[in-house]
């Protein structure tokens, strides 16, 4: 299926179609698609366990779909490795945290940040060693975190302290990740994500674990990299974070995508309302005018074949 | 055709007696999650009460089996869960194999004490005499042994599958918490498994011991069943029926190999491709297995970290140790200790330590486990002793080169699996060599290999002193390597690889190649050692390279501690010395260190009095707890120009 | 083979004369290696109450579930049943003496038949199998239909209805829920937990974690919100109801 335009315009970074995947009986997705365009921030909302990090899993390649396709820009990605996705420029973060955990929390970035560098490649290697060849040229942090970071003059620790300045832990960057606190950590793992220099940013719930202040810090810092060009997928409990940087949002409920539209649109709307508070009566036709996708069957209400009629 | 019937009988019951151990080691997997290493020396164990209780002291058969199986095995297997598995929970996934192998080394090794390796010790067949069937001569224990398979394995079936236990058994695996919420205690049914893995371990090693048509001989019986690893793999680990027939189509494969292909093969070949075949079955295995699914299991850290020396520490800390060794050198030449030269034993230190420093760097920071350093350094010397007439730096370097190529061809099949089947992998390959490919008589034969002192042009390496002193610069060169690997991009990968895989393929790299690469190195190190092992000893022979020695040697390694440079030579020390003080005993001094130091990773220089900090090194400050660091603004990061420049 | 079966349950399920016991939990803190994630939480869960514990991801609620239940160890503070401490105890006791905790996820064995399933637990004393399946039976034909299948081709809400049986047939003084409605559509939601009221309603003690405020509430006689490991507010599900909605939909 070739790539779908974006509903907002830009190019689509990502486009998704009709993934579904299965666990034994238990249907985590049924033919979700969705589309991120670059320059926005997307966000994917819903209940737990309606299937986000299925669908996380499924964009980043650790989790194979049954059937449907993921693209990335006009690649199509549905059954490349992770590590190569990673190279074509999606980088992500975990709901529950994947820091290396025995690292510091800039040898953490750094590992992103050399992740272009071949290990016998000496020549790239020798301007990677601390102090070889000082930051001669200070290029502006937005640029550094949009581009090749490594193509960029500066030393590695140079680029390394300013991105974990950028997430908000300057001077923390010796710490043992494993011994930081959930939020740092998110933090650590935004930073390490944001070092490989990708067009396309996968965040599995990065404002849990963080106060009000850091949240809404948080939030600027994406709304930054959305402006710079990049595409941001954000999956975020934290409504306020949520309504107040996306561009577009997506609903998730039970594996299927419920409505789309924008954060004002998402806040009318009930079939959102009912499925965030766990409502039992949805109108049924929300749910058909919501839908973002015209093949779907709104005449079924419960996504799971067969789970949806209780006894 | 009456010959085909005749293998085909012993095949089926070479296999019954591999199926039997096989589905105990299954059993004991699926309900603790830990493959036992020790499954073939527990065989060998009741093997050799067998013959003491039965051959020995004419104790009848019956109440030989009801002593071994029910009372010895029985209460063997609830102890050792009890007290070397259960205290493992939640460890690193290479503390189990450890362990396991360290019972088997305490096994061997006391089996070495009270049994005199030199007696030979034949042990009768349970039932005697045999029957004529379609032409053929079938001798009733042949019928015992497939019957008492065929009803373990029904028994088995019937356990699993039709009692209230046997649904807790096969629960356990998947959800021991789930367990204990349903009111069954999960540690009471891992203890199920080892119980009924002990029993069946010792039975096989019970009825495939009048099989030993030389008598039974403590490593041979010890290392029986890997052929029953490869079928316990075919099975992956969990399906008993899958086990069971692959086993007996592994006895029946390796009867018609020995049978049909062997005779046609040169003579000298015979014994080596005898040897390798259970190595050849599992690694047939392996690739049968499917990829592992890279998940995302939000594991944590919390070990402290080792701190890292750095460059400049390093440097310092390495002339320092050199300069000790010369003065090592300078007081100790000539001395002797029980007919060998101190310096030739401070020789065999600094190149075992160099095989201590290849594991620091491929099990200490990347995780992966191998248990055949040492075949690596019996290739790496016999190389040397082949290359331009041993003694030439060029041997040093083919040595070096050829041990890499070997390596990454063992760890290519096992990279997409999980790391237990390197371990796997590691352990068949060592065994294989060992008894394959070092006992050949063009190899190191009786006589072993003579390898002569590095000749360099304008400079005398005849000398023990020069000797001792060189072998101690590639150690240093070594150790500075290995740090120098650990600070590099390459060591950040590989502790990052071992933290968290899902993380390592999402930044953008590659699991495979580094796992490969790394394996690669780490062999490429000990093949280096064993080459100048060689010139340290003048001849090198099979003992030296052995199966047991290998792995006694990464106990040691992860006894002292696997994740430092200080480990790996402390290893070393004790090993060569107490070879020298008390040989028979090695094993028994590993095994008991290694479970003793149970689940703590850092080893014994983890421990927190071992810890003596050097004044000079500022000690990492502990994390800054309470509220979080404020996220910036984001005109912090547009002013970004004056912070990178200070 | 030992028969866990035949030891005698500790207390007198499913005896509706006696009030169940409460559940305390003082200063309790916990933490996953050198990362704490409960900062002291206190709760009282009244005898015979439907206490429900809001908040959102990450707080801590299913933590405090696992210290009550005896998976975690907490690293400070105490936890009652009762008048007894959870203390060490390990989780298969305290199943024993009355307590039933649906974890969060599928509460099952993916692997295990249905009916192999429920034969499980039959652990919890005094049960026959033909009590176990007889009354899941009746609550969920779905179940009867299916029970030769492999729990793990089962579909969601069926895994969640045989996860929930246990606490049906075992009858247990204390029931803890976590995230009973994860990944299921609101019918099923709303069968699992009318379920939960009839449970509640025979006498027992009931504490809930729950995403669906709406649905929680509906059932819950007290209502407490958590906020990084900590209780934040405690209240009738009424006022909670409003705060909650606060904090999920800005």
């Amino acid at each position: 299926m070739p790539p779908v335009e974006n509903p907002d315009g830009g190019t689509a970074v990502l486009t998704v179609s009709d993934v579904a995947v299965r666990f034994g009986g238990v249907s985590a997705l049924s033919d979700a698609s969705l589309s991120v365009g670059s320059g926005t921030v997307t966000g994917l909302i819903g209940p737990n366990g309606a299937g986000k990090t299925t669908l996380f899993n499924v964009i980043s390649g650790l989790q194979t779909p049954d059937h449907g396709t993921v693209y990335l820009f006009d690649t199509d990605v549905t059954s490349m490795k992770p590590h190569r996705r990673a190279r074509l420029g999606l980088a992500r973060t975990f709901q529950r945290l994947e820091v290396f955990g025995t690292l510091s929390a800039s040898e953490n970035v750094q590992v992103g940040l050399e992740s272009g560098v071949k290990w016998w490649d000496w020549h790239r290697l020798g301007r990677l060693l601390p102090n070889r060849r000082a930051a001669a040229r200070s290029a502006s942090t937005g640029d550094l975190l949009a581009g090749d970071p490594i193509a960029s003059a500066a030393s590695t620790d140079a680029v390394c302290e300013r991105l974990l300045e950028g997430v908000g832990l300057e001077g923390l960057g010796g710490e043992q990740s494993a011994a930081m606190s959930t939020g740092l950590a998110r933090m650590v793992e935004l930073a390490r994500a944001l070092a490989i220099g990708p067009k396309l940013l996968l965040l599995d719930e990065p404002g849990s674990g963080l106060d009000e202040a850091e949240s809404t810090a948080l939030g600027d810092l994406l709304a930054k990299l959305a402006a710079g060009g990049m595409a941001v997928l954000l999956v975020e409990h934290d409504m306020e974070l949520v309504m107040r940087i996306c561009d577009h949002i997506y609903v998730l409920d039970f594996g299927d995508i419920i409505a789309s539209g924008t954060p004002e649109e998402i806040r009318k709307n009930p079939a959102v309302q009912a499925a965030y508070l766990g409502e039992a009566t949805v109108p049924e036709e929300v749910v058909a005018t919501q839908h973002g996708e015209p093949d779907a069957d709104p005449s079924e209400p419960a996504a799971e074949p067969d789970g949806g009629s209780g006894r | 055709m009456s010959n085909f019937l005749q293998y085909t009988i012993f095949g089926i019951m070479l296999g019954a007696g591999y199926a039997i151990a096989a589905t105990g080691l299954v059993v004991t997997y699926t309900t603790s999650g830990v493959f036992n290493f020790a499954q073939g020396a527990v065989g060998m164990i009741a093997a050799f009460c067998y013959w003491e209780l039965v051959s020995a002291h004419h104790v009848p058969v019956l109440l030989a089996l009801v002593i071994i199986l029910v009372i010895g095995a029985a209460v063997a297997g609830a102890l050792v869960e009890r007290v070397l598995m259960r205290r493992l929970h939640g460890a690193s996934a290479e503390r189990p194999v450890m362990v396991t192998l360290g019972l088997m080394v305490i096994l061997t090794g006391a089996a070495t004490l009270i049994w005199n390796p030199t007696t030979e010790r034949s042990v009768d067949n349970m039932v005697s005499g045999q029957f004529r069937l379609v032409g053929i001569n079938i001798q009733y224990q042949e019928v015992l042994i497939i019957g008492v398979a065929l009803a373990v394995a029904f028994a088995l079936r019937a356990l699993f599958y039709s009692t209230r236990t046997g649904y807790a058994l096969r629960a356990v695996v998947d959800d021991p918490e789930l367990v204990a919420m349903s009111g069954v205690s999960p540690n009471r049914m891992s203890q199920y498994g080892w119980i009924l893995g002990f029993m069946m371990a010792a039975l096989a090693g019970v009825l495939l011991a009048p099989t030993q048509t030389t008598g039974i001989q403590i490593p041979a019986m010890t290392l029986l069943v890997v052929s029953g690893y490869a079928a316990a793999i075919v099975g992956r680990l969990k399906n008993i029926s899958v086990t069971f027939a692959a086993a007996i189509g592994i006895g029946l494969a390796e009867n018609y190999v020995i049978n049909y292909v062997l005779p046609h093969l040169p003579e000298n070949l015979v014994p080596d491709v005898t040897y390798a075949l259970p190595m050849v079955f599992l690694f047939i295995a392996l690739v049968t297995l499917p990829s592992v699914r890279l998940r995302a299991v939000g594991r944590l850290t919390t070990m402290r970290a080792p701190r890292v020396a750095g460059g400049k520490e390093s440097l310092i800390a390495g002339g320092v140790f050199l300069a000790l060794a010369v003065v090592a050198a300078i007081v100790f030449n000539n001395t002797d200790v029980k007919g060998t030269t101190l310096l030739t034993l401070g020789g065999m230190v600094m190149t075992l330590g160099i095989v201590g420093l290849s594991l620091v760097l491929l099990t200490g920071y990347s995780g992966q486990v191998s248990l055949c350093q040492f075949s690596f350094m019996g290739i790496g010397a016999f190389i040397m002793g082949k290359v331009a007439g041993g003694g030439s730096v060029l041997g040093l370097l083919a040595a070096t080169a050829i041990c890499a190529g070997v390596g990454a061809l063992i760890a290519l099949p096992t990279v997409r699996l999980r790391d237990l089947y390197l371990a796997l992998a590691t352990f068949a390959f060592a065994d294989a060599v060992a008894t394959g490919f070092f006992n050949d008589g063009h190899v190191f034969g009786v006589g072993g290999v003579t390898i002569g002192r590095i000749l360099l042009p304008g400079l005398s390496l005849s000398g023990d002193r020069a000797e001792f002193l060189m072998v101690t610069v590639f150690f240093v060169l070594a150790a500075w390597m290995v740090l120098a690997i650990r600070r590099s991009l390459f060591g950040r990968r590989l502790v990052a690889l071992n933290d968290s895989p899902a993380a390592y393929a999402t930044v953008g790299l590659n699991i495979g190649f580094t796992k490969v690469a790394v394996f690669a190195i780490a062999a490429a190190m000990a093949g280096l050692a064993g080459a100048l092992y060689g010139t340290v000893q003048g001849v090198v022979g099979t003992t030296d390279f052995d199966f047991f020695p290998g792995i006694i040697f990464v106990l040691f390694v992860t006894i002292w501690s696997i994740r430092t440079v200080s480990g790996a030579f402390l290893a070393a020390v004790s090993y060569v010395a107490l070879n020298q003080i008390w040989p028979n005993g090695v094993g028994l001094f590993a095994g008991v260190g290694i479970i003793l130091i149970g689940r703590a990773a850092s080893g014994v220089l983890g421990i927190e009095p071992f810890q003596f900090p050097l004044p000079w090194v500022r000690r990492p400050t502990s994390p800054a707890v309470g509220p979080a660091g404020d996220l910036v603004a984001p005109s912090a990061l547009i002013g970004g120009e004056t912070s990178a420049a200070s | 083979m030992t028969d866990l079966a035949q030891v005698p349950a500790g207390g007198p399920a499913g005896d509706t004369h006696q009030l169940p016991p409460s559940v305390a939990i003082k200063g309790v803190r916990a933490a996953y290696g050198r990362i704490e994630v409960l900062h002291g939480v206190d709760l009282v869960v009244p005898p015979g109450s439907v206490f429900a514990l809001l908040g959102p991801n990450g707080a801590g609620k299913s933590t405090l579930l696992k210290v009550v239940s005896g998976r975690m160890r907490s690293t400070g503070g105490e936890v009652l049943i009762g008048d007894r401490p959870v203390g060490k105890t390990p989780t298969e006791k305290l199943v024993k003496s009355g307590l039933c905790a649906i974890p969060e996820g599928r509460g099952i064995f993916p692997n295990l038949t249905v009916r192999e399933n429920l034969r499980i637990w039959t652990y919890r004393g005094g049960l026959t199998v033909k009590d176990v399946e007889d009354k899941t039976f009746d609550t969920f034909p779905r179940l009867k239909e299916r029970r030769r299948q492999m729990a793990g081709t089962l579909s969601g809400g069926e895994q969640q209805m045989l996860a929930i049986s246990r606490a049906l047939v075992t009858e247990p003084q204390v029931l803890l829920l976590d995230e009973l409605s994860m990944g299921l559509a609101p019918l099923i939601v709303a069968e699992l937990y009318e379920l939960v009221g009839t449970l509640a309603s025979q006498g027992m003690t009931v504490l809930l974690v729950e995403q669906f405020v709406t649905t929680a509430l509906a059932v819950a006689t007290r209502a407490a919100i958590m906020v990084h490991g900590r209780i934040q507010q405690e209240g009738s599900p009424k006022a909670m109801a409003d705060a909650a909605k606060q904090l999920y939909l800005a």
